[in-house]
This record gives C-alpha cells, sequence and structure tokens, in this order.
C-alpha cells in the first residue's frame, strides 16, 4: 500500500496547484516544494524499515485488471529499482528547488513535473508489462510539455523531434511487451514471467528483438542518439535534471528488469552487441563531448558516453557487472544532475555557455566552481566518488564477460577524463577574460540547497557503496541466475 | 412467427421509432415549441439506452424473423454505442438546430441514421443487412447537406450522395451474386458455399461485397467522400456519423466474416489486411497535410478505420476471440475520442490557428482537446491506447503473416499521427493566444458532452477489464 501512496502521491501536488489559482508566487513554490518532500520521506522511511526486506507484502500491492487476459495493477520494490525509485523521487524535491529559471506558468511548470514524477516512480515499481508501459509513457507528454513551454528558442522542434522519436521506440517495445504476454499464457506479471518461460527460443528471439530496440531507443544509443542533444540543449535546468537523472534509466532499467530476466535466451545472442552500443556510446560520447563549445551540450554528450558503462554493465550478464549497471544508474542520474545545474547557474550569472567566453570562475565563484570541479571528477571515476564504484564494477564484469569490449571501455575512461580536465582548465582556473564573469557572483542558498545532496550523496555512496548494493544484490543475483542458466 | 418475445426484442428499435416520429410530429403541430423538440429528442436515446442495457442485463436472447433478426450480446453492445453517440450527437445539436428552424427534421434525421444502425448490428440475412445499411445511409446524405448558411455543406452532401449510390450499387450487385451462389441470403445457409475454393461467382461477390462496405467504413481507395462530407456536415452531424453507423458497419462486417463465411477466412483476412495497410496511410498521410481541423479529423477517421480492419486481419486461429474483442473494445474507444474531438470544434473553431494559447485562456476546453487527441494517438492510459493495444494482441495470436504485417503498419502509422495530433496540442500550449478568440462559442450543452467524453476517455482504463469478458461471451465465435 505505502508503494502505491508513494507513486500517486504527486496527484496531490496537481491538485494543489490547480487549487492555488490566485496565490502569489512564493506560496506556489513552497507549496510545490513540499508535496516534492512527500514522497522523499516516504521511500526514505521504506529505505530504513523495509531495506534488507523488499519483497515485505506491505510494499507489494497487486489486483486483476483485465482478468481474461492476466493483466493486473501489481506494484512492489525490489533491489532493481529501488534505487531508481529513490533517484526519481529526489531529483523531483531538487528539480523544484532548481526552477528558478521558470517565472512565468510557475504553476503549470509544477503540475506538469508532478505528472511526470508520478510516471517515474510508477516505473521503477510496476511489476506488470502493461503496468510498466503505461506508466513508461506517462512520462513522456509531460517532458514534451515541459521543454516545448519553457525551453530556450530552439524548443519546440527539440520537443517533438524527443516525443516522436521515444514514441516510435516505445510503441515498437509495446508491441513487443503485448507479443511476450499473449503467447506465454496469457500472462502480463513480470514476477511469473521470470525464466524462459514457455516460449522456445525462435519466438524468444522474435520478441526480444522488438523490446530491445524500443528500450535501446530511450536509452539513447548510439546511433539511435539524434533526439537527444537538441532536447538538452534546449531544455530549462530542472528539466534537464529530470530528462538526464531518470529517463534514460528507463530503458536501462527496462533491459535489467524486463528483457534480461523474461527473455534470457532471447537476448543472449544480442548481450555482445549490447556491450558494443555501450562501448560506442563511451567512446563517441567522449570524442563528441571534446569537441563541443557548448558547456551544456559538452555535460549532454558525457552523459550518452557514460550510459555506455550501464549498456556494458548490463551485457556482461553476471552479477558484478549487473550490480554496477544498476547502481551506475543511480550514480549518473546523481552527478548528471549536479552538472547540469551547476551549468545552469554559471550561464545565467555570466549569460554565456560557450567554454571559449568562459574561464577562472574559481576565483568568483568558489562554490559552484568547486562542485563544478567535483561533479565533473565523478564523472571520470575518481575513486571516492560513488561513479568510481559503478564504473569500475560494470567494466569489471564486462571485461569478464567480453575481455575486448571491456578494455576498450577501460580506455574511454582515459577520454573522459582528457575532456573533462580540458574543460575543467578552461571554465574554471585560467585568466578571466569577460566582464561578465569578472562581476559574477557565488551560488546562492537555494541554489545551493539544489547542488550540495547531490554531491554529499556522491561522497557517502563512493565512500560506503554498501548502501545501495546490498539493497539491490538479492535482485541482481537472480537475474544474473535467469541469464546464465540460458 | 411475430410472438412477444419479438416485441421484447425489437423495444429499442420500436421505442427510437416511435419517439422519432412523435419528434416530427411535435415540429408540425407546435413549430414553435424547441425545447420541447429538443427534449423529447435528447430523451429518445437515452430511453433506447436504458431499454438495451436492460435487454443486455437479463441476457435476453432470441432469434426472430425466421433467423433473420437476432438479439444477442454482441448486437446489444453495439446498440448501446449507436444509442450514446445519438444522444451527444443529439445534445450538441441542440442549440445549432434551433436557430436553422429546422430542428424536427434535423433530429428525426439523427434518429433515423440510429435506427437503422441499430437494426443493422441485429441482422444476419444479407437483405436485411442492405436494407439496414441504407435506413442509415439515406437520412445521413440529408444530414450533411443539412447546414445551408454554408456553401460546403451541400457541396459536401452531394459528393457522398453520388459516391454512396455508386457504393449502395455495388454493395448490392455483390450480395446478389453471394445470394446466386449460395441460393440463400441467411449468413448460415451461405456458410456452406464459402468453403474451400470459392467458384468465380462467390469470390467476386466476395469482392464486391467488401469494396461496397469499404466505401461505408471509408477504408482506401474509397474513402474520398470522407474528408468533403465531413468538412461540409454540421459538428454534430459529422461527430456522430464518424462513430456510430460506422461502428455498427463494422460489427455486422464482423458477423458476415464470422458467422457467413469462417470456411473462407484466408481469402478476406488477407484481403483486410491489404485494406488496412493502405487505409492507414493514406489517412495519416492526408492528414498531415491539414490546416483545417474538420477536415484532419476526417482523414483521421479514414486512418482510423484502417486501425479496426488490423483486427480483421488477424481475425483467425488462436487470434479470433482476442480480436472479437478488438473490434468491440476500439469501436467504444473510438467513439468517446473522436466525438469529443469533433464536438471541440463548435466550441472552438476548425482552424488549427483557433486553438492557439487555448490552455491559457480556457484551459478546461484545452484539457480536453488535449486529452482526446492523445487518446487518438494511443497514449495510455486513454481510450485509444486500449484498442490499439487489443488489436496488437490479436496480431500476434493470429499467427498469419498478413495480420503481423499489417500489425507492423499500425504501429509505424501510430508514429506518423502523432504530428497532426500534437500539432493541436502544441498550438494550444506553445503558442500565443490570438487576439480575438476566446469568446465562448457554442452552448451548456457541448460543452457538457465534451467534458463528460474527455473524462470517460480518460477512465476508459476502468472498464476495459469488464467489456473484454463481455466480447468473450458476445455468442459470435
Amino acid at each position: 500500500m505505502i508503494t502505491t501512496i508513494t507513486i500517486f502521491f504527486p496527484l496531490v501536488g496537481l491538485i494543489l496547484m490547480l487549487l492555488l489559482k490566485s496565490a502569489d508566487e512564493r506560496t506556489v513554490r513552497y507549496s510545490a516544494l513540499g508535496v516534492a518532500a512527500v514522497p522523499l520521506l516516504l521511500v526514505t522511511y521504506i529505505y530504513f524499515r523495509y531495506g534488507g526486506d523488499l519483497d515485505a507484502s506491505s510494499l507489494t500491492q497487486g489486483f486483476d485488471w483485465v482478468s481474461s487476459l492476466g493483466i493486473g495493477y501489481r506494484v512492489g520494490l525490489d533491489g532493481l529499482g529501488f534505487g531508481m525509485f529513490f533517484l526519481s523521487a529526489l531529483l523531483t524535491l531538487i528539480a523544484v528547488v532548481a526552477s528558478w529559471d521558470v517565472r512565468e506558468n510557475l504553476r503549470q511548470y509544477y503540475t506538469i513535473l508532478f505528472v511526470a514524477e508520478l510516471g517515474m516512480l510508477g516505473v521503477f515499481a510496476a511489476q506488470d508489462l502493461i503496468l510498466f508501459y503505461i506508466f513508461f509513457e506517462v512520462t513522456l507528454i509531460p517532458m514534451y510539455l515541459l521543454v516545448g513551454i519553457w525551453g530556450d528558442e530552439n524548443r519546440r522542434p527539440a520537443a517533438i523531434k524527443f516525443f516522436i522519436f521515444t514514441f516510435f521506440g516505445s510503441t515498437v517495445m509495446l508491441a513487443g511487451f503485448l507479443a511476450l504476454g499473449i503467447l506465454s499464457g496469457p500472462n502480463f506479471s513480470i514476477e511469473t514471467l521470470i525464466g524462459s518461460g514457455p516460449l522456445s527460443r525462435t519466438a524468444q528471439l522474435a520478441v526480444a528483438v522488438p523490446i530491445l530496440f524500443g528500450l535501446l531507443i530511450k536509452v539513447p544509443a548510439v546511433p539511435l542518439h539524434s533526439w537527444l542533444l537538441d532536447v538538452y540543449v534546449s531544455s530549462p535546468t530542472s528539466t534537464n535534471v529530470m530528462l538526464s537523472g531518470i529517463l534514460p534509466k528507463l530503458g536501462t532499467y527496462g533491459l535489467i528488469k524486463i528483457a534480461l530476466p523474461l527473455l534470457p535466451q532471447g537476448v543472449e545472442p544480442f548481450l555482445p552487441i549490447i556491450a558494443a552500443f555501450g562501448v560506442v556510446n563511451i567512446i563517441y560520447g567522449a570524442f563528441v563531448a571534446f569537441m563541443q563549445t557548448d558547456l551544456k551540450a559538452l555535460v549532454a554528450y558525457s552523459s550518452i558516453g557514460t550510459l555506455g558503462f550501464i549498456l556494458l554493465g548490463i551485457a556482461s550478464g553476471n552479477v558484478l557487472g549487473i550490480n554496477g549497471a544498476v547502481m551506475q544508474q543511480v550514480t549518473h542520474g546523481l552527478y548528471s544532475a549536479l552538472l547540469f545545474i551547476i551549468v545552469g547557474i554559471i550561464a545565467a550569472r555570466t549569460g554565456t555557455r560557450r567554454i571559449s567566453e568562459l574561464g577562472g570562475l574559481a576565483a568568483r565563484m568558489p562554490w559552484a566552481g568547486g562542485l563544478l570541479a567535483l561533479g565533473a571528477l565523478a564523472a571520470m571515476g575518481v575513486p571516492g566518488l560513488a561513479v568510481f564504484v559503478s564504473e569500475f564494477m560494470s567494466i569489471m564484469g564486462g571485461f569478464v564477460a567480453f575481455p575486448v569490449q571491456g578494455t576498450l571501455a577501460a580506455v574511454g575512461i582515459l577520454l573522459g577524463a582528457m575532456y573533462l580536465l580540458h574543460m575543467l582548465r578552461r571554465v574554471i582556473f585560467g585568466p578571466i577574460e569577460r566582464p561578465a564573469v569578472a562581476e559574477t557572483t557565488d551560488a546562492g542558498p537555494v541554489e545551493m540547497a539544489a547542488i550540495v545532496p547531490l554531491a554529499l550523496l556522491l561522497l557517502v555512496l563512493g565512500i560506503f557503496p554498501s548502501l545501495l548494493i546490498n539493497i539491490q544484490q538479492p535482485a541482481v543475483e537472480l537475474v544474473a541466475a535467469v541469464i546464465g542458466g540460458s | 412467427m411475430i410472438t412477444a418475445q419479438t416485441f421484447v426484442g425489437l423495444i429499442p428499435e420500436l421505442l427510437v421509432f416511435v419517439l422519432s416520429i412523435l419528434v416530427l410530429m411535435v415540429g408540425v403541430f407546435a413549430p414553435r415549441a424547441t425545447g420541447l423538440v429538443a427534449g423529447l429528442a435528447a430523451t429518445t436515446p437515452l430511453v433506447a439506452l436504458v431499454g438495451t442495457a436492460v435487454l443486455l442485463f437479463t441476457r435476453f436472447e432470441g432469434s426472430f424473423f425466421g433467423g433473420g433478426y437476432v438479439v444477442d450480446d454482441f448486437a446489444l453492445y453495439f446498440k448501446l454505442l449507436v444509442a450514446l453517440s445519438a444522444f451527444f450527437a443529439v445534445l450538441a445539436a441542440a442549440r445549432w438546430s434551433g436557430e436553422t428552424g429546422d430542428a424536427p427534421e434535423y433530429f428525426t434525421l439523427i434518429l433515423s441514421v440510429a435506427l437503422g444502425s441499430m437494426l443493422l448490428v441485429s441482422m444476419r440475412d444479407l437483405f436485411g443487412i442492405f436494407v439496414a445499411i441504407e435506413l442509415a445511409t439515406i437520412p445521413s446524405y440529408a444530414l450533411v447537406a443539412f447546414d445551408r448558411s454554408r456553401r460546403e455543406s451541400p457541396e459536401g452532401g452531394m459528393k457522398y450522395l453520388l459516391t454512396g449510390m455508386v457504393a449502395a450499387s455495388i454493395l448490392l450487385y455483390g450480395i446478389v451474386l453471394i445470394y446466386g451462389a449460395a441460393g440463400s441470403a441467411q449468413l448460415a445457409d451461405i456458410a456452406n458455399t464459402f468453403i474451400g475454393r470459392l467458384s468465380p461467382v462467390a469470390l467476386l461477390g466476395l469482392v464486391l461485397l467488401v469494396s461496397g462496405f469499404a466505401f461505408k467504413i471509408s477504408a482506401a481507395p474509397f474513402h474520398f467522400w470522407t474528408p468533403d462530407a465531413y468538412q461540409g456536415a454540421p459538428t454534430s452531424a459529422a461527430a456522430f456519423l464518424s462513430v456510430a453507423p460506422k461502428a455498427a458497419i463494422f460489427a455486422v462486417l464482423l458477423r458476415i466474416f464470422l458467422e457467413g463465411m469462417p470456411g473462407a477466412a484466408s481469402t478476406w483476412a488477407v484481403v483486410a489486411a491489404v485494406l488496412a495497410i493502405v487505409t492507414m496511410f493514406v489517412g495519416n498521410l492526408f492528414a498531415l497535410r491539414q490546416r483545417n481541423v474538420r477536415r484532419m479529423l476526417a482523414y483521421s477517421s479514414v486512418a482510423h478505420s484502417g486501425y479496426i480492419l488490423v483486427a480483421f486481419a488477424a481475425l483467425r486461429g488462436a487470434g479470433a476471440e482476442t480480436a472479437v474483442q478488438a473490434v468491440l473494445i476500439y469501436s467504444a474507444a473510438y467513439l468517446l475520442m473522436n466525438l469529443g474531438a469533433f464536438l471541440v470544434i463548435d466550441l472552438v473553431g476548425e482552424e488549427a490557428k483557433s486553438y492557439n494559447g487555448l490552455f491559457r485562456t480556457r484551459p478546461g476546453v484545452a484539457l480536453s482537446m488535449a486529452v482526446f487527441m492523445a487518446a487518438l494517438v494511443g497514449i495510455p492510459p486513454l481510450s485509444g491506447f486500449w484498442g490499439k493495444a487489443w488489436i496488437i494482441l490479436a496480431g500476434a495470436q493470429s499467427g498469419s503473416t498478413a495480420a503481423y504485417l499489417a500489425v507492423g503498419a499500425l504501429v509505424i502509422n501510430s508514429v506518423l499521427s502523432v504530428p497532426y495530433y500534437f500539432g493541436i496540442i502544441r498550438n494550444m500550449a506553445f503558442e500565443e493566444p490570438v487576439t480575438g478568440a476566446g469568446e465562448p462559442k457554442g452552448t451548456g450543452a457541448v460543452k457538457f458532452s465534451v467534458y463528460a467524453l474527455a473524462i470517460a476517455t480518460a477512465l476508459f482504463f476502468i472498464v476495459v477489464g469488464p467489456l473484454a469478458t463481455l466480447a468473450g461471451n458476445s455468442g459470435l465465435l
């Protein structure tokens, strides 16, 4: 029951925002903040109360929806989804804090943001294929509207391109889901479909192709990524937080939660290809990021690159790699949100995102600049920060399964360090070249409130990764056993 | 033999028949009483709705007139849909038709179409089917041409009449040939002729029959009347004609195929797949080019006919039951979202530009329109999603290559349709409001209909389970 309450609590925010018709900006901001805090508190409560036993019956809930076809409303938490469930609640709260660049139609902005949160929370708790797909799509229109209404001047083509690409992917995926469910029973319950099920190897292969294709578009795996850059660059900061922190993980989570355990024989021949996709993401992302002149575009491509490690870890099919991938979903969300917010802060204060026009920010913005450095170090995979742990596990797992891809991914880390250090040198250090930079001030308390929690979590999870890994271990072992047994 | 049972089975139709004549009479003898006429006309479908619902829940079943007319769950379900859409059509037309001064005639025409559609879904005899189709179609020519204040209306009506007459004769030729080949017009007797290799006469009959039906459901390449007719028709008529008679024709097509020619499934399923693929692409590609919302919705209705035809392609083997469910669910889902989308035109306007900034000026109407558009695309959990999902399910079960291809085309077409449906959402959400727009048009009744339909579209997921069960018991399989 508490899971359902958490998922649907954002509806309270939606109703509240509709009621606050004549409220001033301050009231609207604080009410949104209050509503966004509740799911996070609930998830934190779940963590401390049920952390060791996510199967507890008080967390799962289910009833039949279309009984003749075995479709049901089934929700519950497991180690695969818990980290992202937490991150969805956290990043929504952060997005509300970081919505300082949204000034027009604030109520509508929060309303739409809450609908998106509902979908994201739902995806990571859904235990039914149809329900998973519904939540998956519920995030789509809110994201389209957030970018299309509040983005920069290039927002409209970016928004519709994003929508069409990802809608195409998810519709193809839906066809795969429906075929999978109807051919195995009919049964759409993810829990009971785990394992090879009644499907023959050929049927699994036929069903796996559309599902993998749809999920890889969502990630996005290079070369299916062409929708990504425009929409990332055009979005307002707080939308970026959700777009980069959560949305790609709908794809990777789908791979871990559905494609691998439900279609082990169908996915198995594609694992080397997924690993190759991962390596391409890592290397392509690093090279293209290196060439960017726009700081936000650089962060966007860096994000594509880091997603590659998740793909590699998933493709490894072993406990180590999948553990790394599941954790990397969370750590990537933390650091990419951090970087996007700081880029937003810098752009708002200096009036530019061009790397060549910045420089010497460390002197004027010690806190923001310092945290940008921390975020960049995290993205490089520096030990002591959370990304190191997850990236290391993904690469090791990947190396065991696919030595070539694993080695190339390790080279990719070096490339990442190269462009990130290059960026830091030009943005943070060096002489102050522009008057706008000379006159700028450091991040204020509200801005710090948005970035400090992310930085702290990166540190804490870097030092105590077991906080997360212990929770995900049993579920990861199950997935690895199913894949290994095929 | 006509017994009391016959009258019970015909209660909904008799009610509509008697009351629609009453509406006309009131118009003749009390021409000033527009309120009374509208009230009576709106009550008629409601009464029929209640009558049908009672029959459905008491599990009334029966076969009358020598087996030519059947009342089963399947027929009653579609009668419900027809009555429901007739109710909304009358409600939406109440104010407008009163202003034309010909309200009784307009309502009688709508009710006649409803009567024809309700009779149609019960017919088990090819000639009965033809008569019922024409009963539903002939008044609709007049409905389309009813708006004398706009030039497009008589033009659309004339085009519709000419093509409709050609379609009717093609259909009749097909029926006659099948009658000649089978020696009977009853579906049960025909089934023996449509087994194994078809005789040339039977095959030609089948082709002509399907072509005639393709006209009626505006399947490409027989769709050319649709945009002109829907653009010319008064909004309430276009909304009604795009859902009620169409649902009834799909229903009877299902009955003809399943009861009349199950042995020839391999032939008509492939024909349906080809028609479906062509229709989806034609509808969507032409809809993409439209700036006029009415015309856009007309082409969209062509595309949706194509989607439903995919279910017919999957109507064989293990997929048959799911395919029947798909047609039932899609018809209900489409009724809600398409009626609603058309009625919004009465509130806002038919130019795409008039939707600019609607979210800021009239959020309620804008949100409803956004729900209809998203539902027509197939975004979950709105009504259209369930229709499409069931069609894909049936396709996956059918095990036929033609159905797989049609399902693939359906997926591609869902994406193709995004730009034009979301073009409206984009205008409403992203563009600046047009100056001078925003003055409320339409009436409270239209607004009520739009809101009710939007809520039903959004909450459709609640009734999906029961609908699927009902389809399982429909008695067609």
